[in-house]
């Protein structure tokens, strides 16, 4: 059997409850960095097969760039599957979006996934919704859900696809769609997906490529 | 039908079988690894180095993000409850060097919450700045203003959560041109995993890392 761990907030509530007064947790004593190495990922999350409405779902792919993801072997290794995804998105007829930042070309987008030339490209930081017309643009086509994939998992697909939830908007996170110089910031961004704030925890479902229909 | 005969038809069919099974699994497309099949072998970037800090209180403002009882109590996030009185510590030095002093809070499900809501230990004082705003404390207020019109250079940022509020507007602060401090026992998430993220995306990812410096209360002199 495993037993709960007495923490300072289980004390603090039974004095609380128990005689009324209010119980103050002692500081902390070691910092985060003391105690880095204890750390200990939580479970993984489920993943959850999707079937995608085409005419209210936009695909946004995000800041996939030759000097971003032409650096990033993790990225670039996803190129067939975003591929077939793009493929899929387009013959259904789905809106797509894609994005840059500062004030690069489409033509420095990956060439297997390039746009079309009816396919619009934003610029901005992270957020994608920042500073840009994005929502506009998706609420003047009726879009509801978003499929958000691209690079850096932990910069541009994070926080766009948080405030699209913060928005309003379902959000579709293919795991095999993201991708960051490295692991651990990928497992972050996965968990605060289905983590962050009660709207992005219920805005937010994460799945996998093959698991998607249109 | 003899012996040797239905031993040979059973061993055909069962290398037939086979033949079919293995086929079957090499035209179906092999599948690569997501995060998620990798999930139990990633591990943690080694911990960066904490610096001390001198502040000059001219042109530094300390950002008290949302120490308010939604997000800072025993039962959902005793961390932030933990840091409280550092967190103090540090904002009567800063008054004490005449710094400017800025408080936020997010809007709740019972509606948006004023400078009163700010828990005792850390309130704000008549007069200092409060804020409402979700993670990034710059969207929708005047927050951006406020510290350029006094001159404000660099901010101290800490509060909870550190991988929302605090992550988010110490990156915004960086994208804006200011310098950043984050003293770690000044920020807290319910969970060790969420704050060690927060330190090294603050310690490691272009444009904010550039402009931020990881230190913690005792380290700072004003």
């Amino acid at each position: 059997m495993r037993r709960t761990p007495i923490t300072c907030g289980t004390i603090a509530l039974v004095a609380t409850l128990m005689t009324g007064a209010t119980y103050v947790c002692p500081a902390r004593a070691a910092t985060i960095i003391d105690e880095w190495a204890s750390v200990k990922a939580p479970p993984p999350p489920e993943l959850k097969p999707v079937t995608v409405d085409p005419k209210t779902t936009a695909l946004l792919m995000l800041d996939l760039l030759q000097g971003n993801c032409g650096h990033r072997p993790i990225c670039l290794a996803e190129m067939p599957a975003m591929k077939k995804l793009l493929d899929a998105a387009r013959g259904a007829g789905a809106t797509i979006i894609y994005s840059g930042f500062g004030n690069v070309p489409p033509s420095e987008i990956i060439k297997d996934v390039a746009p079309a030339a009816n396919e619009p490209m934003i610029h901005s930081d992270a957020d994608k919704f920042l500073n840009t017309d994005l929502d506009k643009m998706l609420k003047d086509k009726g879009i509801k859900s978003v499929i958000v994939v691209g690079t850096a998992a932990n910069g541009g697909v994070l926080y766009t696809a948080g405030e699209a939830a913060e928005r309003g908007y379902n959000v579709i996170v293919p795991v095999d769609g993201l991708s960051a110089d490295d692991l651990y910031a990928m497992q972050f961004t996965v968990w605060d997906l289905t983590h962050a704030t009660p709207t992005i925890v219920k805005g937010v479902t994460l799945t996998r490529l093959d698991m998607m229909k249109f | 039908m003899p012996v040797i005969q239905r031993l040979f038809l059973a061993t055909t069919t069962m290398l037939l079988a086979a033949l079919v099974s293995f086929l079957a699994l090499a035209t179906e497309p092999a599948r690569a690894q997501n995060i998620v099949d990798q999930w139990a072998s990633v591990k943690a970037p080694p911990p960066p180095e904490l610096k001390a800090v001198t502040v000059d209180p001219k042109t530094t403002a300390l950002l008290v993000l949302d120490l308010f009882k939604q997000p800072c109590n025993v039962e959902r996030n005793p961390r932030c409850v933990q840091s409280l009185a550092a967190v103090k510590k540090l904002i009567d030095e800063a008054r004490g060097a005449g710094m400017l002093v800025v408080y936020t809070a997010y809007p709740t499900a019972s509606g948006k919450p004023t400078a009163k809501d700010i828990l005792p230990e850390v309130a704000p004082r008549e007069g200092e700045a409060f804020f409402v705003g979700f993670l990034n404390k710059y969207i929708g207020t005047d927050l951006e203003k406020t510290l350029k019109d006094k001159g404000i250079q660099t901010v101290i940022v800490v509060g909870t959560f550190a991988h929302g509020a605090v992550l988010a507007t110490a990156g915004a602060s960086a994208e804006l041109g200011f310098k950043v401090i984050v003293p770690v026992d000044g920020m807290s998430s319910p969970t060790l995993y969420a704050e060690q993220y927060t330190v090294w995306h603050l310690a490691n990812v272009p444009i904010v890392s550039s402009r931020t410096t990881l230190t913690k209360i005792d380290m700072m002199k004003f």
